[in-house]
């Protein structure tokens, strides 16, 4: 049986920040990935990373600004550790060989982004995220991190309360492994895939969610899920924020700048729930071309588009048709980010001793109500940093734990019992259904008797899923396999958020109810927790942290 | 409109032994459908069975490469009606050059290797490092007592210029498209190959790189950067504009400049460029001695005659310049004289 001081589930980049944080300490350290890490979609991330950089930019308006994106239901001891430790982590970045674009100084340039109050966002051209992860593969080849590629992982196993390890299926193989550990760090990401409209790879299933809840850990604020303003007609791909900070205008089918109507003074610059509701609302009003919004570049020109847009422009001429220098992008709101996930303290520990998380699969909770453009990759990197130097002193400090020998029986016999299932309902067919719900019934706008009509929906799709059979009954690849488990974790995160929508009766950042219109601080200050005990969801809250700045009205 | 998709089905490893067919799929595409919308929809509706790898759908994570009626392309990025269009058919087949495991999925082990061997990581040069972090600072506005971070790295000038060398092949996403189109790797499967060689001008280039001539001398050992023959395959078929072969070029170029020479591809190089330079055109008998020195030529004097008695190498012995050599040495002057300002202007700005 393997052996390991760390195991790290995910290979995007607040995985690999752990995990070569942790390799750096000495620890002994594997990612396992269902994709190869670079195929991560922090890949896919274009606009920019935050960092407080400039002597008259303090940290604390980063902070500032981030508490108020969050609508005020971040934690302030969380965000002032991100926004304290940003500018050390970018260059440390830049130390471990990344490349950041310069200014006309010769220093790191700086783009403005949505809800922020000074241009923070470093960045590299639009494609930020891609080169940050490769930088962090090439680490973790440096530091020597093992890498499970293309590993799909079926359970986080543990010993009485403690976790020591996992079980596996090698997809090239079809054999299932146990990988034993002292701490396992879940960094999967997102749940995009939970909706049908949405920027996220087809890898974002959220699957580091559904493993932590099943091992015992609480999920916190998963109803809040962003919906990004600007993506792209049909395909849903994702059309920078940083077109918005170069100076792209938002436009109805009238001609007009809409955003002047709802955030006078930034206008396109507004936080993404604030631009994506009044994209919305445009399109309820029937103020839409085609049931899109259009983002128009032209006035930036060419030069400017080739030079800090050039992946925007090929997305946009491959995927729609559409070259920005010449005609306007059509975009509309589509689910994007997930602020909720697993519970964590600042160093990324869950409640469960030995398991960590970080980056988007983690709830610090930095987001709140609503993440800023640019916090989601800064997070990655501080947080994949902390929880990496927390696993490796507790993993220094225990021993490693009994492996419970059955875990992996059971594990062989669900999946044997899969593949050997016969006359049953297609996989595919599933998540088609459960995507269309979660479209129609738990979007930008949100409403009870909807949300509870999507509850009902949802709850009946539950059981199909257990009767589900397979065509591909090979070992090799067996991706209709693994979509099963995938299957499964969505099915339980779509439950997770519409309860979650369902209890909270206000409207804060990007979770917005029709018949609750206003923030309700008395009452709702506070984050959503969601257990499963003996297969039962349980709710709880929990208070929020507040150190300097008192909630406000939030306007832009 | 309804067309028919082939797509070349393998499972080597199963036990009945099987091997590569094409299955035929009927597909009705829309306008703007991509190769693997198409794939993704035949493995939903048609046959769940079709292996292939997807990820980000936006040409980015680099999963999706395979040979589209023969040429290696990201299924995400190209058009059905296009691709169907062009050949009144459309065959989907793994990449070429590389083992299959099922269908379109193919072995990247190897791939991965040859990453492995460029030492794909930055190793920064210390004394670089301290001398210019000062002025970093002080440029960016920040001085290092305003951080309150015990561990704060120092950052290291990269100016734009510096950027910009290195920009094209920062830009790979790892698909594997150039490899598959790979001429020189289809004949020596331990060829360093496209992918890897730009990574290593990735670093080569990096002006904050403290072990240039080092690598450049693992890079030039066999089956390294002298290997490549220039076809232009991986240029012409990559995704990204990532131009492997311009980075082969310039490392080649780096690498005779900072005197990596006791090698084969160097030694060929610098014979052809003395040949031109003293006759006007290539002397293939003396260049055949210079690259492989004296004793391995020896070998080459059969293969040498039989060139000769077909009139396809000029004589060895009665070998004249041609006729207006002078210019071309006139050329070599002033090209000669610019490498040399070149460099000083190198050494004052360093």
């Amino acid at each position: 049986m393997v052996v390991h001081d760390i195991i790290v589930i995910g290979g995007g980049l607040a995985g690999m920040r752990a995990a070569v944080e942790a390799a750096r300490s000495g620890q002994n350290v594997a990612i396992v990935s269902k994709v190869h890490p670079v195929r991560s979609h922090s890949v896919a991330a274009q606009g920019g990373i935050n960092a407080a950089l400039k002597q008259d930019d303090p940290w604390e308006d980063h902070s500032f600004d981030t508490v108020k994106g969050s609508d005020y239901l971040g934690d302030q001891d969380a965000i002032e550790i991100l926004t304290k430790e940003a500018p050390s982590d970018i260059l440390e970045l830049e130390k471990m060989g990344a490349v950041f674009s310069r200014d006309e100084t010769g220093a790191i340039a700086q783009r403005p982004f949505g809800g922020a109050g000074y241009p923070r966002a470093c960045y590299l051209a639009d494609r930020t995220g891609h080169s940050l992860l490769h930088v962090l593969f090439e680490q973790t080849i440096k530091h020597g991190v093992f890498i499970y590629n293309e590993w799909f992982v079926l359970e986080i196993v543990k010993e009485g309360s403690v976790v020591s390890g996992i079980i596996a299926l090698d997809m090239q193989t079809g054999k299932l492994h146990r990988l034993r550990a002292k701490a396992v760090i879940v960094a999967t990401g997102g749940y995009g895939r939970v909706f049908g409209s949405t920027t996220n790879a087809l890898s974002s299933t959220g699957d580091g969610m559904g493993l932590a809840l099943s091992a015992g850990a609480p999920l916190m604020d998963m109803e809040f899920v962003q919906y990004h303003p600007t993506t792209l007609k049909r395909t849903g791909l994702l059309i920078t924020e940083g077109s918005r900070g170069e100076g792209g205008y938002l436009i109805n089918s009238k001609g007009e700048r809409f955003m002047e109507k709802y955030a006078p003074s930034v206008l396109e610059l507004a936080s993404r729930d604030v631009v994506s509701r009044a994209e919305q609302t445009e399109l309820n009003n029937g103020l839409g071309i085609d049931g899109c919004i259009h983002l128009d570049l032209r006035h930036l020109g060419r030069e400017k588009i080739m030079e800090r847009l050039p992946q925007i422009r090929e997305i946009s001429i491959k995927f729609a048709g559409v070259d920005p220098i010449l005609a306007p992008i059509p975009v509309r709101p589509g689910a994007h980010y997930s602020m909720g996930g697993v519970m964590t303290d600042v160093d990324g520990a869950t409640p469960v001793t030995g398991l960590f998380s970080a980056g988007e699969s983690a709830c610090v909770s930095v987001h709140g109500a609503n993440r800023l453009g640019g916090n989601s990759l800064l997070e990655t990197i501080v947080f994949g940093r902390r929880t990496g130097t927390a696993a490796s002193k507790f993993s220094a400090s225990t021993d490693l734990p009994n492996f419970d020998s059955t875990s992996l029986a059971r594990s062989s016999e669900i999946v044997g019992e899969l593949l050997n299932r016969k006359d049953g309902e297609k996989p595919s067919k599933i998540l088609k259904d459960i995507n269309d719900v979660m479209d129609s019934n738990c979007s930008v706008y949100r409403e009870e008797n909807s949300l509870k009509d999507g509850l009902q929906k949802i709850t009946e799709i539950k059981k199909r899923v257990d009767r589900v059979s397979l065509t591909d009954k090979g070992d090799v690849f067996n991706t209709e396999l693994t979509s099963v488990f995938e299957l499964g974790h969505i099915l339980t995160l779509a439950e997770i958020i519409l309860l979650g929508a369902i209890n909270r009766k206000e409207s804060r950042g990007s979770h917005s109810r029709t018949d609750f219109k206003e923030r309700d601080d008395k009452n709702w200050l506070k984050h959503t927790l969601i257990k499963k005990k003996n297969n039962e969801l349980t709710i709880d809250y929990k208070d929020v942290t507040i150190t300097n700045f008192e909630p406000k009205e939030r306007s832009y | 409109m309804k067309i028919k998709i082939k797509i070349r089905r393998c499972e080597p490893k199963c036990e009945t032994g099987c091997e590569p067919f094409l299955q035929a799929y009927d597909l009705q595409v829309d306008d703007g459908m991509t190769i693997l919308e198409a794939l993704l929809e035949l493995s939903a509706n048609q046959d769940p069975t079709i292996g292939f790898r997807r990820s980000c759908r936006s040409a980015i994570c680099g999963s999706c490469a395979v040979m589209v009626n023969g040429f290696p392309k990201l299924a995400c990025n190209t058009q059905v009606i296009d691709a169907f269009q062009k050949k009144d058919e459309l065959i989907l087949e793994p990449l070429s050059n590389n083992r299959v495991l099922k269908d379109l999925v193919v072995d990247f082990s190897p791939f991965w290797e040859k990453l492995g061997k460029v030492t794909p990581f930055l190793t920064i040069a210390e004394s670089k490092n301290n001398q210019q972090s000062s002025t970093h600072l002080t440029a960016n506005g920040q001085s290092s007592a305003s951080s309150s971070y015990a561990s704060t790295p120092v950052a290291i000038t990269v100016t734009k210029e510096d950027e910009e060398i290195i920009d094209s092949v920062q830009k790979c996403i790892m698909c594997g498209a150039c490899n598959a189109a790979c001429n020189a790797l289809e004949i020596d499967q331990n060829y360093t190959a496209p992918a890897a060689l730009a990574k290593a001008w990735r670093f080569v280039g990096d002006v904050r790189e403290g072990s240039k001539k080092k690598r450049l001398e693992r890079l030039s050992l066999d089956h390294g950067m002298w290997s490549c023959v220039r076809c232009f395959h991986c240029t012409e078929y990559c995704p990204k504009e990532v131009a492997p072969l311009q980075a082969i070029e310039r490392l080649r170029s780096r690498a005779i400049k900072k005197g990596v020479l006791d090698n084969q591809g160097a030694k060929h190089t610098t014979a052809l460029v003395e040949s031109v330079k003293r006759v006007g055109r290539l002397d293939e008998a003396a260049m055949t001695f210079k690259t492989l020195g004296f004793l391995r030529s020896l070998g080459m004097i059969p293969f040498g005659l039989k060139m000769e008695m077909h009139g396809k190498m000029p004589h060895p012995i009665i070998f004249p310049a041609i006729e207006d050599i002078e210019e071309v040495r006139s050329i070599y002057k002033k090209r000669e004289a610019e490498i040399e300002s070149e460099e000083k202007d190198e050494k004052s700005g360093e």
